[in-house]
């Protein structure tokens, strides 16, 4: 159904309205649905479930409330069984100043804001080191202030762990302000329409927004969407 | 303290002095006989009177109430984490125990006193068996009521059912388990006093029923009111325990399930 290469290092947006998949497919791509249609690989090799090599982030951060922001983000590692523990205790600490949260590590998620509960999301779903991000519309309970904040943030992040992401949305600005390529999907049935390549230079800041090139790439999109919906 | 609980202290104790005084004051100008109705002051003259006589009989009960709840909360979670993560005994042994849940435990009482005898083993028994239910519902039902995403979550990181039992659904299900215990503790409690109305030698129950026989109402009023101090310390106790290792819930499933 749905084929794209994620060799090293790459960011790509998948975009389509409500209903037509793309979380279906993410799921898929994370391992916890079986693929409808055709077969999901991951490095090479046909993928029946969870990977360890895949992080997810969802809508929600999903944190457990029970738990301190550090002890939340040691949670792969205690599940997986990662040792030595030592080096991913410091690793967490890395990542949570990375993230900005250092000086919440003792808070409970519950004293967090949406905003700062998602990047101890971030910093979970890095921790054990994956080579693949999946990221499920992570943005889309904040305001759209904490929004922008947030994208920046990411894509620092990104640019500092260098790794692979799939990042879902059905917000258009996001996937071009964010990507290198953009899976466009169309809805019922679920398809691709068309994967564009992001051109625009990096690093990318929101002023990006106001470039020509960037309003040409949202308004291709756009057109891509109405052109799907029927008459 | 801060303020507004003080002030609330203080209006808490200003009704119950009132209330003292105004039964004292009715009991005494209407001339009620104290083997009727005791006035307050009789109680207190029936306390200090049992004094030598009560703490055994109480801590005999005590003991049998805290036996009977300590089984039925281990039996409780226990049948109920089974329940909840084996599908077979989720199919076979639900609809047995809710049948049986259904049933009033406490009419049970004479049958049990004729199987396990006059000594404490009968009160236990039917204290746990009262107090088993509602620790056992609770418990399935929050197991059963664990976020989704939460699950979801564990599997992605590839965690077995074990994992996933100790890291997220017990910890998860932990208020219903004290929603539960605070409804076992005072069915425990009724169902052991119950067992020892009924054949006892000690016990506060025994203590109550042979006052009565005595008219000795002030007798009994004072038990009741050690009792109800009981209940008060059971209370806080699992409030306290609430408030220590499920602070960061904010909902409120203290009511639970009451059977």
């Amino acid at each position: 159904m749905v084929d794209f290469d994620d060799s090293n290092y790459e960011f790509v947006a998948v975009v389509g309205p409500s209903g037509c998949g793309k979380t279906t497919l993410l799921n898929m791509m994370a391992g916890l649905l079986p693929s409808t249609s055709g077969e999901i690989q991951f490095q090479g090799k046909r993928l029946e479930g969870p990977h360890q090599e895949i992080g997810i982030v969802f809508q929600r951060p999903v944190l457990l409330p029970w738990r301190r922001i550090v002890d939340n983000v040691m949670l792969p590692v205690e599940v997986m069984n990662l040792r030595p523990r030592e080096e991913y205790r410091r690793r967490t600490q890395e990542l949570l100043e990375m993230v900005g949260l250092q000086g919440f590590e003792h808070a409970y998620p519950q004293e967090l804001s949406g905003g700062m509960q998602q990047r101890a999301a971030i910093a979970r779903a890095l921790v054990y080191d994956s080579k693949l991000l999946l990221m499920d519309e992570p943005f889309a309970a904040l305001d759209a202030l904490t929004r922008e904040e947030m994208n920046m943030e990411l894509l620092r992040i990104w640019d500092l762990t260098k790794k692979a992401v799939v990042f879902v949305t059905h917000n258009i600005p996001e996937a071009v302000l964010l990507s290198d390529r953009i899976v466009v999907m169309t809805a019922r049935p679920g398809k691709v329409r068309e994967i564009i390549e992001v051109d625009l230079p990096r690093p990318r800041s929101l002023s990006l927004m106001g470039n020509p090139r960037f309003g040409e790439l949202a308004d291709h999109i756009r057109s891509l969407f109405k052109a799907a919906k029927p008459a | 303290m801060n303020r507004d609980t003080a002030v609330q202290f203080a209006y808490s104790i200003g009704t119950f002095a009132v209330t003292l005084a105004l039964w004292q004051g009715i009991v005494r100008g209407l001339d009620i006989p104290t083997y009727f109705i005791p006035a307050p002051s009789d109680v207190l003259i029936a306390l200090s009177r049992g004094s030598s006589l009560y703490p055994s009989h109480y801590l005999i009960t005590l003991e049998r109430t805290l036996i009977a709840f300590a089984f039925a909360f281990v039996l409780g979670v226990t049948c109920g984490t089974l329940v909840s993560e084996i599908k077979i005994l989720e199919r076979t042994l639900y609809p047995l125990l809710v049948a049986l849940q259904s049933m009033p435990r406490i009419a049970l009482a004479p049958v049990i006193i004729v199987w396990f005898g006059f000594g404490s083993s009968s009160k236990i028994v039917l204290g746990a068996f009262s107090a088993f239910f509602p620790i056992f519902l609770n418990t399935i039902h929050g197991l059963k009521t664990i976020d989704n995403d939460q699950l979801t979550l564990m599997r992605a990181l590839g965690s077995n059912r074990f994992q996933t039992f100790w890291k997220v659904k017990l910890p998860s299900a932990l208020p219903f388990l004290l929603a539960g215990a605070n409804i076992g503790i005072i069915f425990a409690t009724l169902a052991v006093i119950v067992a020892e109305f009924l054949g006892a030698n000690q016990g506060m129950g025994f203590l109550i029923v042979t006052q009565s026989n005595q008219m000795d109402t002030a007798g009994v009023f004072a038990n009741v009111f050690i009792l109800s101090l009981t209940g008060i310390v059971f209370h806080y106790g699992i409030q306290f325990l609430r408030q220590r290792l499920i602070f960061w819930s904010g909902g409120n499933e203290m009511s639970g399930e009451r059977n």
